[in-house]
């Protein structure tokens, strides 16, 4: 009797399942309602809209870009170290001894390329220590156009195979190794030169250098300050990172040095040691240099540009509909210039306020990528912008357009603004009106 | 302490009065008798005012049947303070002309009766039934043009609820043959509807979802008689008229019906003390409650059933047939037939009813097959 107990329980449960919904066989035995969708341009509704610059300089970017595109755009990014011991307490007592310097790597962090370029090489130049932010492309110029002092094959080493000498990987990627994260083989060139692969596809490359390529300077405190150019047959684009992207993820030096020692039961004997200095400051010149504004809506190039878009959205909007997309629609004035295989991304994010310039960003941003050499139409998804417009009225209907990561490039696109009324800024929206419920 | 729990029947008895107790406070809103697609075009699918036992003959044995919600008179046969309560589990196939098969599967709990004599001629009763049942869900698939590409989009249409139908009825015993009873009716409910649509563009498109909860509110008034012609011959009459059945979304009227008139006469013939068979007809003008709407139709529903055995144990079966208001094109028809089997416990305290239905509806493009396994409980603490 308790088994059938169980039992009657058991069906009741499976009972209680429900399973009410069946494939729809319309319009005989549907509900006479149904779920209309509409699709609308909305090509007035942008408006005041105005493009303001100064936002961000080409040494507060992540990333600077180094290109070679002659006759299009010639970008070189540049940086300083910070300063290099001369003198080293020995080990036996409190005096110091000086080092003499073995050799140094200099490690560039390649964030992003074109995976197409052919025979990339990056060079080295050497520069003055007092470079900074008010150094231009012009003023740089001479050193780098001399020549260089190294050079690396970024193509040779990725074609290099993977070494698989313990000792080599143990050193680069082994779990007290420089770059334990780092994935793929470890690649190294008959100089001496290494590459290692991020699994974010970013490239670590080591320069191999010796003291008469970067000599240890007393009266720069051993500071250093080098140019690097890149070429290749072709997309003769990289980006580096800087050492704003985070800390230690500029250019680094590690110096290789020996100094005499007493060590224990061996006087006057020899010491190894390493030290490795960042990033004092980057960034990047090109020419030719960002044209100014004008009445057209700029994003992008250095200083950072952004355009301010003020929505008015129609009241209908607000109830009744539910918005499922939102695109913006943005004409180029022209096609972006630079170097073919490279791209940009462009955000578009919601002001807490509307102060003009200096409006506040929110938290609502959607992006989209635009293509160097493409005149196409560029659509931006703001869906979850617009519908949280919908839903809270008492929001900023303005969204600024930046473009992403800012200051890191020389690319700028224009867009025709509201003052061109053939090609202005337009909305296009797709909703769907409220369900007639209640009619049978 | 024994002898109060014995009075009370053991724990089945405690248990139903409960579950009546709470049924009976607040109506559960899967009120619903017995969906049907046939009423996604219409108002709904009208509930069957009618106990286990009555439904396992068919409905042959509803106007005779104090605890069916059907007529007011037949509570003139409640001699004690009683409560019933009815539910039942329904599995469902669709199978609509030119497309897939379907399953579907839902579980109710039809009606609820609770009565008793105020004096020696004067029963009152009361509960809740389903007047019309508003479960449904469809899906429907397509592809729509959005922005020159077309788009296959997903459309979920469900709805979840129905119009209950609260009774106060009073039945009076004029004569130790004729019997009359008057019942006044609430109708109220709502429905939960939800309105999806999801794209299979996912990345691009938000799903959009609507959601709302329609009440219903109207108001109705019955009247029945039961005449014993003979000792074991006995005829039913009743009819019943509602006011307009009104739809509200957040206190906004959206809608608003008339619902059909009712009439009916039932005739049931007692061969012995072992037998009992009878017989129903009924008719209401569906049209009438929406004179323009071409999908809805007048109905007339015919049961015919038998009760076998003793009064402890009886067997029960029957057949029904007829029509469905709601149908594009020609008036849907019914049949079904039904069985089931009696069991008082608790020395009659309590009886415990089981049956099983099987009901065939068609239509124009559609033919709906229903098994429907039923519960009732009946307990006279």
């Amino acid at each position: 009797m308790r088994r059938f107990g169980w039992l009657v329980l058991l069906l009741a449960a499976g009972a209680c399942t429900e399973n009410v919904t069946a494939p729809g066989v319309c319009p005989t035995f549907c509900p006479s309602g149904s779920i209309s969708i509409h699709d609308t341009i909305f090509a007035a509704i942008i408006g005041r809209d105005s493009s303001f610059s100064g936002y961000l300089q080409g040494y507060q970017s992540t990333l600077m870009a180094a290109a070679d595109s002659p006759g299009v755009i010639d970008s070189r990014p540049f940086f300083t170290s910070q300063t290099m011991i001369r003198r080293i307490k020995r080990a036996v007592d409190t005096t110091t001894v000086p080092i003499s310097v073995d050799s140094l790597r200099l490690r560039l962090i390649i964030a992003q390329r074109s995976k197409e370029a052919t025979n990339l090489r990056l060079k080295l130049f050497t520069l003055p220590v007092t470079v900074d932010s008010t150094s231009d492309f012009a003023s740089l110029d001479p050193y780098f156009t001399a020549p260089p002092v190294d050079s690396v094959s970024v193509s040779g080493l990725l074609a290099t195979p993977g070494s698989t000498d313990t000792a080599l990987t143990q050193f680069w990627r082994g779990a007290q190794g420089i770059c334990p994260a780092c994935i793929d083989s470890v690649r190294v060139d008959s100089a001496g030169n290494v590459l290692l692969m991020q699994a974010d596809s970013s490239l670590l490359v080591y320069l191999k250098l010796d003291t008469l390529q970067a000599p240890l300077s007393e009266p720069d405190s051993g500071r250093l300050a080098f140019g690097i150019r890149v070429a290749a047959d072709s997309f003769a684009s990289v980006r580096l990172a800087t050492e704003q992207s985070s800390v230690g993820g500029g250019a680094q030096l590690n110096w290789y040095f020996h100094f005499a020692d007493s060590v224990g039961t061996k006087p006057d004997s020899v010491s190894h040691s390493k030290q490795t200095v960042t990033t004092r400051f980057d960034s990047f010149v090109f020419n030719p240099p960002s044209p100014a504004i004008d009445s057209n809506l700029t994003v992008g190039g250095v200083p950072s540009v952004r355009s301010l878009l003020r929505v008015a959205l129609p009241a209908f909007l607000h109830d009744s509909i539910d918005l499922v997309r939102a695109t913006l629609i943005l004409v180029p004035v022209s096609p972006v210039p630079g170097v073919p295989s490279d791209s940009f991304a462009i955000e578009g994010r919601n002001v807490t306020t509307d102060l003009g310039a200096k409006s506040p960003l929110g938290s609502t941003f959607n992006t989209t990528f635009v293509h160097i050499g493409s005149a196409d139409t560029v659509r931006l998804e703001l869906t979850n912008l617009v519908r949280a417009w919908t839903l809270d009225t008492t929001q900023v209907t303005s969204l600024f357009l930046r473009q992403l990561p800012e200051a890191a490039s020389y690319t700028q696109a224009r867009f025709y603004s509201s003052r061109a009324p053939a090609f202005r800024p337009s909305l296009h929206v797709t909703y769907v009106k409220r369900f007639a419920f209640g009619a049978p | 302490m024994k002898t109060a729990v014995g009075r009370l029947g053991g724990w089945a008895v405690r248990v139903g009065v409960l579950v009546a107790v709470f049924l009976a406070a607040q109506p559960p809103n899967r009120l619903t008798a017995q969906d049907s697609q046939f009423g996604i075009k219409g108002l709904g699918t009208p509930g069957r005012w009618e106990s286990v036992r009555a439904r396992s003959t068919g409905g042959a044995f509803a106007p005779f049947d104090a605890f069916s919600p059907l007529t007011d008179a037949s509570l003139a046969d409640a001699r004690r303070m009683s409560a019933s309560i009815a539910g039942g589990t329904s599995w469902r196939t669709l199978e609509p002309t030119g497309a897939a098969q379907a399953s579907l599967r839902a579980t109710r709990f039809p009606a609820l009766v609770i009565a008793g004599p105020v004096t020696p001629r004067i029963v009152v009763g009361g509960g809740f039934a389903t007047y019309l049942d508003r479960t449904f869900g469809v899906s429907i698939q397509d592809t729509i043009n959005l922005r020159g590409v077309q788009e296959p989009i997903t459309d979920e249409i469900t709805s979840d609820g129905a119009v209950s139908d609260l009774r106060l009825g009073a039945a009076a015993r004029l004569h130790r043959r004729l019997a009359l009873g008057f019942g006044f009716h609430l109708l109220t409910g709502s429905s939960r509807v939800i309105a999806t649509r999801s794209f299979a563009d996912s990345t691009n498109y938000r799903t959009s979802t609507a959601r709302d909860e329609v009440a219903y509110s109207g108001t109705g008034g019955s009247a029945s008689l039961l005449l014993d012609v003979t000792r074991d011959v006995r005829l039913a009459g009743w009819l019943r008229t509602d006011s307009r059945l009104r739809a509200d979304i957040g206190g906004r009227q959206v809608a608003e019906n008339n619902l059909p008139r009712t009439y009916g006469a039932g005739l049931q013939w007692r061969a012995g003390t072992q037998a009992a068979f009878a017989g129903t007809v009924m008719w209401r003008n569906w049209r009438g409650a929406s004179p323009a709407d071409s999908n809805s139709h007048d109905t007339f529903n015919w049961s015919v059933g038998a009760e076998l055995g003793s009064l402890g144990t009886p067997i029960r079966f029957g057949v029904r047939g007829g029509q469905l208001p709601f149908g594009v094109g020609k008036t849907p028809s019914e049949v079904g037939y039904s069985a089931g089997l009696g069991r008082q416990f608790s020395g009659g305290r309590g009886r415990l009813d089981i049956g099983l239905e099987r009901l065939e509806r068609k239509g124009t493009g559609l033919t709906e097959r229903v098994w429907t396994f039923l519960v009732g409980l009946t307990v006279r603490p």
